[in-house]
């Protein structure tokens, strides 16, 4: 919604239509809510009708020091939120409301006026309250940083519709799509490069569920710090939450062994090693996003940016290998398992050693137990050895 | 005749310092090598910690691979001391005798020789354990430099050489841990106690038993043969610029090998993109 101030507003058909289908829609709605599920509109509550009455006009604003801030509640939206679906009054949030006129508001600007109000959410939402106290959002706000995310910044309590289905107990499919929009408010760079990234794409133009969204990395309320090193040393069990998954990635013709094949090789070690023992040190390896990017993930056979090109590829490693050249990227297998058709020298090697220790060593043995045969036939027999 | 058994020197106190370093490098290389081939392993995560992680152990893994390298240079310089200027007979080169002895040692084991063979100053097994060791260290020195530098080697060489070398260098690695567990114990020390290396000394018996023909050599005077100090000299003038010349000449290879890439990386710089970037449109 846009600020609008009350004498610019456009008195037209179109506006009274509008607001007529809204109320239209507000009454379907409200009667299709069962009586027994709104305690509160029963007693001697204020009731949100009563509140709506002044607060769905246009234009109804409050001054905040300097500042104005919209205090329109268009009854339609706040009708389909989740608050409106289960009977939460307006006065369970707002406590010191109860009738007009209304007391004096002490906040000076919309920022701490939104500040104060934080806090109420913890009343019916104290897991997610608790699990943001951990976060990176919530480390800003104790920052001081005033524009670090609130509550209400991700989830408007007049707007936002239920998140989690109440049958499948998991983010239903449009809160999932709508997730990177939350996050672009602020977060706009990264949300156009994840747009346009194999990611991005896949949910924001084909509605794709199995790609992820912003919150199947960073996490939800308890959002960590993604620059620290222990994020960076756990990135590689990060992404292959999905792409070890057989479920998700056949259906792409995607290697589900992009995470042993990683291992196998030198950095991939490293970073295991680092991961499980020291993950909070830093280390150079490259990790899974050093190579594919972060939020913008490419098919690897893209022309332009994809790493399954070799020159593509060596660009990458020149970021920590300047002086890299044209062979260089070809020390990487490209999670390729060693076999004839790709890598066969690795394969090869690998292959005459499996052959040679067991022979040679064998041989070895084979010739220890004919000695000590003899050596004990030897002394049976009383005959000195050699 | 004193009731001491006769001893005989077998080997000299700089051989023996050369085999206890050999042997020291040997086992530290080797497990500061392993657990980079089996990082899963509890062994392995039990030295990792040990040692401080795994940059910790790759530095002790580097600097013992170059004491190898200054040993090896001391080595082949002694060699070739023994070998040009005291014209030593070259008791370790392998022949076709070797083989011979080998097969003939089997089949004496198997019931199907009458008798042992006579053998030298080292006998068949020591020489396939000195000649798999040559092997073994020119491989891993190789494959080691592509590891140690690979921006230089993938200069010259397909990308692909790399992990080779790194399959090759692991595979090398079980297979002479193996053979030393296996073969080198054995010889040493199950067949029978065998404490020259230490020592230095070995009895008149186990000549008789393990180097007849070094023992019929040494009784016929081999070992009192004197080199006049006119001809030592000559060769000694012939050898020394040589050595000093091909010594520089390894010394700088050692510092090439160890220097040829600062470092094989240039560390990341820390994630430093702006994280706002706000959108102008404002929720009420």
């Amino acid at each position: 919604m846009r600020r609008r101030i009350k004498f610019h507003l456009p008195r037209s058909w179109n506006l009274i239509l509008f607001l007529g289908f809204g109320l239209f829609l507000l009454i379907v709605t409200a009667l299709t809510i069962p009586v027994q599920a709104t305690p509160s509109y029963q007693g001697n509550k204020t009731s949100n009708d009563f509140c709506l009455a002044c607060h769905q006009q246009e234009g109804v604003n409050i001054t905040l020091g300097s500042e104005s801030l919209p205090v329109t509640i268009n009854p339609t939206l706040f009708g389909l939120s989740v608050h409106a679906e289960e009977g939460i009054a307006c006065v369970d949030c707002h406590k010191n409301i109860s009738a007009y006129p209304h007391p004096a508001v002490k906040e000076t600007s919309v920022r701490a006026f939104s500040l104060a109000y934080n806090e109420s959410c913890r009343e019916c939402h104290e897991d997610q309250s608790s699990t943001i106290k951990d976060s990176v959002h919530q480390k800003a706000i104790s920052e001081g940083k005033e524009n670090a995310p609130l509550c209400s910044d991700c989830h408007n309590p007049h707007t936002q519709t239920r998140v989690i289905g109440t049958e499948s107990g998991k983010l239903t499919i449009a809160a999932r799509l709508h997730v990177p929009q939350t996050c672009a408010q602020c977060h706009s760079d990264k949300y156009e490069q994840y747009k346009a990234s194999v990611h991005g794409k896949a949910l924001t133009e084909e509605g794709n569920l199995d790609v992820p969204t912003c919150t199947d990395c960073h996490g939800v309320h308890k959002i960590s710090d993604p620059t620290t090193a222990s994020f960076r040393n756990s990135t590689p069990a990060l992404c292959a939450n999905c792409h070890t998954d057989p479920k998700i990635m056949d259906k792409y013709g995607i290697s589900t062994k992009v995470l042993d094949t990683y291992v196998a090789d030198f950095h991939g070690t490293t970073v295991k090693l680092f991961a499980e023992q020291f993950p909070d040190q830093p280390t150079n390896k490259a990790v899974c996003t050093d190579c594919h990017g972060v939020h913008d993930i490419s098919k690897v056979d893209n022309p332009q940016t994809g790493i399954a090109i070799r020159e593509n590829l060596l660009v990458k490693c020149q970021r920590c290998h300047p002086d890299a050249t044209a062979n260089f990227p070809g020390a990487w297998l490209s999670h390729y398992e060693p076999s004839p058709q790709h890598s066969p020298i690795v394969y090869y090697v690998t292959l005459f050693y499996k052959i040679m220790i067991p022979s040679i060593i064998g041989g070895m043995v084979f010739f220890i137990i004919t000695d000590i045969y003899r050596r004990t036939v030897n002394r049976a027999k009383g005959v000195k050895h050699a | 005749m004193s009731s001491q058994p006769r001893t005989y020197l077998r080997f000299s106190l700089s051989r023996r310092i050369e085999h206890i370093g050999l042997m020291l490098s040997f086992v530290i290389l080797a497990s500061t090598g392993l657990p980079q081939k089996y990082p899963s392993s509890k062994i392995s995560v039990f030295i990792l910690q040990a040692l401080g992680g795994i940059e910790n152990l790759r530095s002790i893994h580097h600097f013992m691979s170059i004491l190898v390298m200054f040993a090896v240079i001391y080595h082949l310089l002694v060699m070739g001391y023994k070998v040009f200027v005291l014209r030593t007979p070259w008791s370790m080169m392998l022949s076709l005798q070797d083989v011979k002895d080998g097969i003939q040692a089997l089949l004496y084991n198997l019931g199907f020789a009458k008798t042992y063979p006579k053998m030298g100053r080292y006998t068949f097994e020591e020489k396939f354990e000195y000649w798999a060791f040559v092997w073994g260290y020119t491989i891993m020195g190789i494959t080691g430099f592509i590891m140690w530098n690979p921006i230089t080697a993938t200069r010259y060489l397909p990308g692909e050489f790399v992990p080779a070398a790194k399959a090759a260098h692991g595979g090398e690695a079980v297979l002479a841990v193996l053979a030393i567990i296996v073969w080198h114990m054995y010889g040493v020390n199950i067949k029978h106690y065998n404490r020259s290396m230490f020592t230095g000394k070995i009895t008149e018996e186990e000549m008789v038993h393990e180097h007849p023909k070094e023992l019929e050599d040494i009784q016929a005077g081999g070992a009192n043969r004197v080199l006049d100090a006119a001809t030592l000299r000559k060769r000694q003038r012939f050898f020394y610029p040589i050595a000093a010349i091909l010594t520089v000449a390894m010394l700088a290879g050692v510092y090439g090998y160890v220097t040829a890439e600062e470092t094989a990386l240039t560390t990341i710089p820390p994630i430093s993109t702006t994280v706002e970037s706000p959108l102008q449109t404002l929720q009420p």
